[in-house]
Protein backbone atom coordinates (compact mmCIF):
# COMPACT_ATOMS: atom_id res chain seq x y z
CA UNK A 1 0.00 0.00 0.00
CA UNK A 2 2.72 2.42 1.02
CA UNK A 3 4.78 1.30 -1.94
CA UNK A 4 1.91 2.01 -4.33
CA UNK A 5 1.53 5.49 -2.86
CA UNK A 6 5.27 6.05 -3.20
CA UNK A 7 5.11 4.93 -6.81
CA UNK A 8 2.18 7.26 -7.50
CA UNK A 9 4.11 10.09 -5.91
CA UNK A 10 7.18 9.28 -8.03
CA UNK A 11 5.01 9.08 -11.16
CA UNK A 12 3.41 12.46 -10.55
CA UNK A 13 6.81 13.97 -9.72
CA UNK A 14 8.09 12.55 -13.00
CA UNK A 15 5.12 14.00 -14.88
CA UNK A 16 5.67 17.41 -13.28
CA UNK A 17 9.38 17.32 -14.05
CA UNK A 18 8.66 16.29 -17.65
CA UNK A 19 6.25 19.20 -18.02
CA UNK A 20 8.80 21.63 -16.61
CA UNK A 21 11.60 20.33 -18.85
CA UNK A 22 9.32 20.46 -21.89
CA UNK A 23 8.34 24.00 -20.95
CA UNK A 24 12.00 25.01 -20.66
CA UNK A 25 12.94 23.44 -23.99
CA UNK A 26 11.88 26.47 -26.01
CA UNK A 27 13.81 29.74 -26.41
CA UNK A 28 10.71 31.97 -26.28
CA UNK A 29 9.51 30.34 -23.08
CA UNK A 30 12.96 30.60 -21.51
CA UNK A 31 12.99 34.29 -22.42
CA UNK A 32 9.59 34.70 -20.73
CA UNK A 33 10.94 32.99 -17.61
CA UNK A 34 13.98 35.25 -17.69
CA UNK A 35 11.73 38.30 -17.88
CA UNK A 36 9.59 37.07 -14.97
CA UNK A 37 12.65 36.18 -12.89
CA UNK A 38 13.21 39.95 -12.67
CA UNK A 39 9.73 40.41 -11.19
CA UNK A 40 6.07 39.80 -11.92
CA UNK A 41 4.58 41.42 -15.00
CA UNK A 42 1.37 41.91 -16.96
CA UNK A 43 0.73 39.60 -19.91
CA UNK A 44 1.04 42.53 -22.34
CA UNK A 45 4.39 43.55 -20.82
CA UNK A 46 5.69 40.01 -21.19
CA UNK A 47 4.55 39.86 -24.82
CA UNK A 48 6.00 43.24 -25.79
CA UNK A 49 9.63 42.34 -26.65
CA UNK A 50 8.65 39.42 -28.89
CA UNK A 51 8.15 39.84 -32.61
CA UNK A 52 5.05 37.70 -32.60
CA UNK A 53 1.34 38.10 -32.04
CA UNK A 54 -0.11 38.34 -28.55
CA UNK A 55 -1.97 35.16 -29.38
CA UNK A 56 1.29 33.30 -30.11
CA UNK A 57 2.88 34.53 -26.89
CA UNK A 58 -0.27 33.58 -24.98
CA UNK A 59 0.14 29.99 -26.19
CA UNK A 60 3.66 29.89 -24.74
CA UNK A 61 2.41 31.39 -21.49
CA UNK A 62 -0.29 28.73 -21.37
CA UNK A 63 2.35 25.98 -21.65
CA UNK A 64 4.29 27.59 -18.81
CA UNK A 65 1.14 27.77 -16.68
CA UNK A 66 0.20 24.13 -17.30
CA UNK A 67 3.74 23.04 -16.36
CA UNK A 68 3.42 25.02 -13.13
CA UNK A 69 6.44 27.20 -13.88
CA UNK A 70 4.32 30.34 -14.24
CA UNK A 71 1.32 31.43 -12.19
CA UNK A 72 -1.34 33.95 -13.07
CA UNK A 73 -3.41 36.12 -10.78
CA UNK A 74 -5.67 39.09 -11.38
CA UNK A 75 -5.15 42.59 -10.14
CA UNK A 76 -8.28 44.50 -11.10
CA UNK A 77 -8.48 44.17 -14.87
CA UNK A 78 -4.89 43.06 -15.33
CA UNK A 79 -3.60 39.54 -15.57
CA UNK A 80 -0.33 39.37 -13.67
CA UNK A 81 2.20 36.62 -14.31
CA UNK A 82 4.85 35.44 -11.85
CA UNK A 83 7.27 32.55 -11.49
CA UNK A 84 6.50 29.62 -9.22
CA UNK A 85 10.02 28.95 -7.95
CA UNK A 86 8.98 25.64 -6.38
CA UNK A 87 8.59 24.05 -9.81
CA UNK A 88 12.10 25.14 -10.74
CA UNK A 89 13.39 23.78 -7.43
CA UNK A 90 12.37 20.32 -8.66
CA UNK A 91 14.56 20.81 -11.70
CA UNK A 92 17.40 21.92 -9.44
CA UNK A 93 16.82 18.78 -7.35
CA UNK A 94 17.11 16.61 -10.44
CA UNK A 95 20.33 18.37 -11.42
CA UNK A 96 21.86 17.87 -7.96
CA UNK A 97 20.90 14.17 -7.79
CA UNK A 98 22.18 13.48 -11.30
CA UNK A 99 25.47 15.27 -10.73
CA UNK A 100 26.05 13.33 -7.51
CA UNK A 101 25.20 10.06 -9.28
CA UNK A 102 27.76 10.60 -12.05
CA UNK A 103 30.45 11.89 -9.67
CA UNK A 104 30.08 8.64 -7.69
CA UNK A 105 30.09 6.50 -10.82
CA UNK A 106 33.22 8.22 -12.13
CA UNK A 107 34.89 7.68 -8.72
CA UNK A 108 34.09 3.97 -9.11
CA UNK A 109 35.39 4.02 -12.68
CA UNK A 110 38.71 5.49 -11.52
CA UNK A 111 38.97 2.89 -8.74
CA UNK A 112 38.52 0.16 -11.33
CA UNK A 113 41.16 1.75 -13.57
CA UNK A 114 43.63 1.66 -10.66
CA UNK A 115 42.76 -2.01 -10.03
CA UNK A 116 43.27 -2.85 -13.68
CA UNK A 117 46.62 -1.05 -13.62
CA UNK A 118 47.73 -3.14 -10.64
CA UNK A 119 46.69 -6.29 -12.48
CA UNK A 120 48.95 -5.28 -15.35
CA UNK A 121 51.98 -4.37 -13.31
CA UNK A 122 54.20 -5.66 -16.06
CA UNK A 123 53.10 -2.63 -18.09
CA UNK A 124 55.60 0.09 -19.06
CA UNK A 125 54.47 2.61 -16.44
CA UNK A 126 53.31 2.17 -12.91
CA UNK A 127 51.84 5.37 -11.58
CA UNK A 128 50.67 4.94 -8.04
CA UNK A 129 48.64 8.10 -7.74
CA UNK A 130 46.01 9.05 -10.23
CA UNK A 131 46.07 12.77 -10.88
CA UNK A 132 43.01 14.94 -11.26
CA UNK B 1 19.90 27.88 -10.54
CA UNK B 2 17.72 27.83 -13.60
CA UNK B 3 16.23 31.24 -12.95
CA UNK B 4 17.22 33.85 -15.47
CA UNK B 5 19.29 31.31 -17.36
CA UNK B 6 18.66 30.92 -21.04
CA UNK B 7 20.42 27.59 -21.44
CA UNK B 8 18.72 24.21 -21.24
CA UNK B 9 18.93 22.46 -17.90
CA UNK B 10 21.73 19.95 -18.23
CA UNK B 11 24.19 18.26 -15.94
CA UNK B 12 27.83 18.33 -16.95
CA UNK B 13 30.62 16.55 -15.12
CA UNK B 14 34.27 16.99 -16.18
CA UNK B 15 37.18 14.93 -15.03
CA UNK B 16 40.79 14.30 -16.02
CA UNK B 17 41.35 10.56 -15.85
CA UNK B 18 44.79 8.92 -15.75
CA UNK B 19 44.16 6.38 -18.47
CA UNK B 20 44.01 6.33 -22.24
CA UNK B 21 40.82 7.21 -24.09
CA UNK B 22 40.52 3.72 -25.61
CA UNK B 23 40.69 2.02 -22.22
CA UNK B 24 38.05 4.39 -20.84
CA UNK B 25 35.86 3.84 -23.88
CA UNK B 26 36.06 0.09 -23.22
CA UNK B 27 34.93 0.59 -19.62
CA UNK B 28 31.79 2.24 -20.96
CA UNK B 29 31.02 -0.28 -23.67
CA UNK B 30 32.24 -3.75 -22.68
CA UNK B 31 29.71 -5.63 -20.54
CA UNK B 32 32.33 -7.46 -18.41
CA UNK B 33 33.87 -4.08 -17.50
CA UNK B 34 30.57 -2.18 -17.23
CA UNK B 35 29.36 -4.43 -14.41
CA UNK B 36 32.46 -3.60 -12.36
CA UNK B 37 31.75 0.11 -11.87
CA UNK B 38 28.38 1.16 -13.23
CA UNK B 39 26.25 -0.30 -10.46
CA UNK B 40 25.20 2.36 -7.97
CA UNK B 41 23.90 -0.18 -5.47
CA UNK B 42 26.43 -1.32 -2.88
CA UNK B 43 24.27 -4.34 -2.04
CA UNK B 44 24.19 -5.57 -5.61
CA UNK B 45 25.63 -9.07 -5.74
CA UNK B 46 24.64 -10.07 -9.21
CA UNK B 47 25.17 -7.59 -12.04
CA UNK B 48 24.54 -8.41 -15.64
CA UNK B 49 25.25 -6.20 -18.59
CA UNK B 50 24.62 -6.62 -22.25
CA UNK B 51 25.13 -4.28 -25.14
CA UNK B 52 24.73 -4.16 -28.86
CA UNK B 53 27.28 -1.50 -29.74
CA UNK B 54 25.92 0.08 -32.91
CA UNK B 55 23.72 3.12 -33.50
CA UNK B 56 20.20 2.11 -32.52
CA UNK B 57 21.52 -0.90 -30.57
CA UNK B 58 20.41 -1.38 -26.98
CA UNK B 59 22.31 -1.88 -23.74
CA UNK B 60 21.09 -2.90 -20.34
CA UNK B 61 22.54 -3.29 -16.91
CA UNK B 62 20.68 -5.34 -14.32
CA UNK B 63 21.68 -5.02 -10.69
CA UNK B 64 20.27 -7.58 -8.30
CA UNK B 65 20.54 -7.78 -4.56
CA UNK B 66 18.65 -10.76 -3.22
CA UNK B 67 15.03 -10.59 -4.32
CA UNK B 68 14.97 -7.12 -5.84
CA UNK B 69 16.65 -6.05 -9.01
CA UNK B 70 16.95 -2.78 -10.84
CA UNK B 71 17.71 -2.07 -14.40
CA UNK B 72 19.31 0.72 -16.33
CA UNK B 73 18.90 0.61 -20.07
CA UNK B 74 19.21 2.70 -23.18
CA UNK B 75 19.97 2.89 -26.86
CA UNK B 76 23.18 3.97 -28.56
CA UNK B 77 22.72 7.10 -30.62
CA UNK B 78 26.27 7.88 -31.73
CA UNK B 79 29.46 5.82 -31.43
CA UNK B 80 32.85 7.25 -32.30
CA UNK B 81 35.49 5.14 -30.58
CA UNK B 82 37.37 6.39 -28.59
CA UNK B 83 36.24 10.02 -28.74
CA UNK B 84 32.51 10.10 -28.25
CA UNK B 85 29.61 7.99 -27.08
CA UNK B 86 26.00 9.17 -27.02
CA UNK B 87 23.21 7.03 -25.62
CA UNK B 88 19.76 7.29 -24.13
CA UNK B 89 19.54 6.41 -20.46
CA UNK B 90 16.57 5.19 -18.48
CA UNK B 91 16.51 3.86 -14.95
CA UNK B 92 15.66 4.51 -11.32
CA UNK B 93 17.70 7.72 -11.35
CA UNK B 94 15.51 9.13 -14.11
CA UNK B 95 12.25 7.69 -12.71
CA UNK B 96 12.31 5.52 -15.82
CA UNK B 97 12.12 8.47 -18.15
CA UNK B 98 14.28 8.48 -21.27
CA UNK B 99 17.21 10.88 -20.96
CA UNK B 100 20.33 11.48 -23.03
CA UNK B 101 23.96 10.99 -21.97
CA UNK B 102 26.98 12.13 -23.99
CA UNK B 103 30.50 11.04 -23.02
CA UNK B 104 33.34 12.87 -24.75
CA UNK B 105 36.96 11.79 -24.38
CA UNK B 106 39.89 14.02 -25.31
CA UNK B 107 43.45 12.62 -24.93
CA UNK B 108 45.88 14.81 -22.96
CA UNK B 109 49.20 13.01 -23.13
CA UNK B 110 48.92 9.94 -20.88
CA UNK B 111 45.65 11.22 -19.48
CA UNK B 112 42.20 11.83 -20.86
CA UNK B 113 39.69 14.60 -20.30
CA UNK B 114 36.25 13.12 -19.82
CA UNK B 115 33.19 15.33 -20.19
CA UNK B 116 29.85 13.77 -19.40
CA UNK B 117 26.68 15.62 -20.29
CA UNK B 118 23.30 14.38 -19.09
CA UNK B 119 20.17 15.95 -20.55
CA UNK B 120 16.66 15.29 -19.60
CA UNK B 121 14.55 15.10 -22.69
CA UNK B 122 11.19 16.72 -23.17
CA UNK B 123 9.44 13.49 -24.10
CA UNK B 124 6.53 15.07 -26.01
CA UNK B 125 9.06 17.00 -28.10
CA UNK B 126 10.71 13.76 -29.21
CA UNK B 127 7.34 12.25 -30.11
CA UNK B 128 6.58 15.18 -32.37
CA UNK B 129 10.06 15.16 -33.86
CA UNK B 130 10.27 18.72 -32.62
CA UNK B 131 13.86 19.38 -31.72
CA UNK B 132 14.18 23.14 -32.14
CA UNK B 133 16.40 24.69 -29.52
CA UNK B 134 18.01 21.43 -28.50
CA UNK B 135 20.81 21.31 -31.04
CA UNK B 136 21.57 18.93 -33.84
CA UNK B 137 22.40 16.05 -31.51
CA UNK B 138 18.72 15.58 -30.81
CA UNK B 139 18.03 15.34 -34.51
CA UNK B 140 20.13 12.18 -34.54
CA UNK B 141 18.39 11.01 -31.41
CA UNK B 142 14.93 11.61 -32.80
CA UNK B 143 15.87 9.49 -35.81
CA UNK B 144 17.25 6.76 -33.59
CA UNK B 145 14.43 6.54 -31.11
CA UNK B 146 11.33 7.53 -33.11
CA UNK B 147 10.74 3.85 -33.83
CA UNK B 148 10.35 3.19 -30.13
CA UNK B 149 7.50 5.60 -29.60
Amino acid sequence: MIEIEARKEAASRTARLDAVFAALADPTRRAIIERLSRGEARVTEVAEPFHMSLNAVSKHIRVLEVSGVVERHRKGRDHILSINTRSLDEVDGWIVRTRRYWEERLDAMERLLRELKKDHKAGPKDRKHGSR
Amino acid sequence: MVHGDTTDPIVQVRRRVSAGAEQIFDLWTKPDLMVRWMSPYPGAVDCKASCDLRPGGAFSLVMSSGESSREVSGTYVHIDRPRKLVFTWMGPLTNNVNTLVTVELTPRGDETDLVLTHQRLPTPAICEGHTRGWGHILDHLADAVSKDF
